[in-house]
């Protein structure tokens, strides 16, 4: 593993999250706060809520179950489509975590697809796929302008 | 870190893309964004002797202007559930939509009627997480195997359940007529009268509820939905004229017609499979 990381490129997951020109150098309080109250309480709600999964999925069927569960999160997790004009389904992800069967805002409400955001940048693929094999800096698909 | 290994495209919900852009700009730059506007509303509902009767007003403001004079505030959750709702016209319409769904789903899932209390932890869940953010206050009734059921959901998740509930700026006005009249065993009539009456009461004491009153009774495996049952507040002034524009009103600049024609297509029929 060590040797893995000095020659690639640390694969850096999700949005951007340091940039001093749009979010404003880093300080104590907006890293524990947040941009906005409802932020960090929605973060801990979906912590909290996975955590109680666990441990329920754990007392019910042994503590090995919610790991394996993990393994195959992981595996699932990477069957996605290059960046691109097609987004990933991620049905095998979906069934596993069981948000195939919910129903939430990002399912039917056009602005909160981040596809249809004012910020939103077009995915290159080539940059995706430089930063998936660990060739090239930062998230495989930025969304902000 | 076995969460943290997992790089899932980015779903949508609440963003929180531009807040702090804009705390600072209304810190420091003295730009503040528009404030919200005043709602207001008279919802209602009571359980009688066979099932649960729902009642809404029909104005919807914006601060001191009425937007609407006759929209629906008895939104569909399920066949045997329906929702009024109070506060943000947009939240309400938009949360009661998305658990009218998720119930939806879990009927495909089931082959069962949905219950009254999944809707009402669908419901209050959702808003609990978002802390108030979505203001959606509701009165949920229902009739489902283990019977009638009413229910106040209020914009942080907090739930109540009640034989006979209001929501909303007039709600006093429409308790006062319900804590007064209310009794134990009512008939069909007689709910939907006491309904009726507590949302006049609303529509005439409190300024931000007017217009019309809708009812919607539920009963076992059948449901009437009583859209403007009264009409207490009707046009005063129409003309006699009537409003019928004559013809060439709007000057017509350039007129353009593409005859549509059908496209065909024949299709060969023969031996293109044997090759």
């Amino acid at each position: 593993m060590e040797q893995v990381s000095k020659t690639k490129i640390a694969h850096e997951v999700g949005e951007i999250q340091s940039d001093a020109l749009r979010f404003g150098i880093h300080g104590v309080k907006s890293e524990i706060v947040g941009d906005h109250p409802l932020q960090s309480a929605l973060q801990s709600h979906m912590m909290t809520e996975s955590e109680m999964k666990r441990t329920v999925l754990a007392s019910t069927y042994g503590s090995a179950f919610p790991l394996k569960m993990d393994l195959d999160r992981q595996i699932l997790s990477k069957f996605q489509r290059p960046q691109g004009a097609l987004p990933s389904s991620m049905l095998g992800f979906e069934a596993l975590t069981g948000s195939l069967d919910d129903f939430g805002f990002e399912d039917y409400h056009c602005l909160s697809d981040p596809r249809e955001s004012e910020t939103y940048r077009p995915a290159d693929m080539h940059h995706g796929m430089e930063v998936r094999l660990g060739m090239s800096k930062g998230p495989v698909c930025p969304s902000f302008i | 870190m076995s969460k943290s290994a997992i790089d899932l495209p980015p779903k949508g919900g609440f963003s929180f893309d531009l807040c702090r852009r804009n705390a600072m700009m209304s810190t420091k730059g003295g730009v503040h964004p528009p404030s919200y506007r005043k709602t207001g509303t008279t919802i209602v509902g009571l359980v009688f002797k066979d099932g649960v009767i729902l009642g809404a007003d029909t104005r919807a403001t914006e601060g001191p202007i009425v937007c609407d004079k006759n929209c629906e505030k008895i939104h569909y959750m399920a066949p045997n559930i329906y929702c009024c709702g109070a506060g943000t016209a947009a939240d309400t319409e938009a949360v009661t939509d998305m658990v009218s769904s998720q119930l939806q789903l879990h009927r495909y899932a089931t082959g069962r009627e949905s219950r009254v209390v999944t809707a009402l932890t669908l419901l209050k869940s959702h808003l609990f997480s978002y802390q108030g953010y979505v203001s959606a206050a509701l009165v949920l009734g229902g009739v489902d195997i283990t019977g009638p059921h009413l229910h106040t959901i209020y914009p942080h998740g907090s739930t109540d359940t009640l034989p006979f509930a209001t929501m909303g700026s007039g709600s006093l006005a429409a308790m006062a007529i319900f804590e007064s009249k209310y009794k134990e065993g009512l008939t069909r009539e007689e709910g939907i009268q006491l309904v009726a009456e507590a949302i006049c009461s609303g529509i005439f004491n409190d300024l931000g509820s007017g217009s019309n009153v809708d009812v919607c009774v539920i009963t076992k495996g059948h449901k009437e939905y009583l859209r403007n049952y009264q009409l207490p507040n009707p046009r005063t002034y129409v003309s006699s004229r009537g409003y019928s524009f004559a013809k060439g009103q709007t000057e017509v600049l350039t007129t353009k017609i593409v005859p549509l024609k059908e496209k065909e297509e024949a299709a060969e029929v023969g031996d293109a499979m044997e090759e």
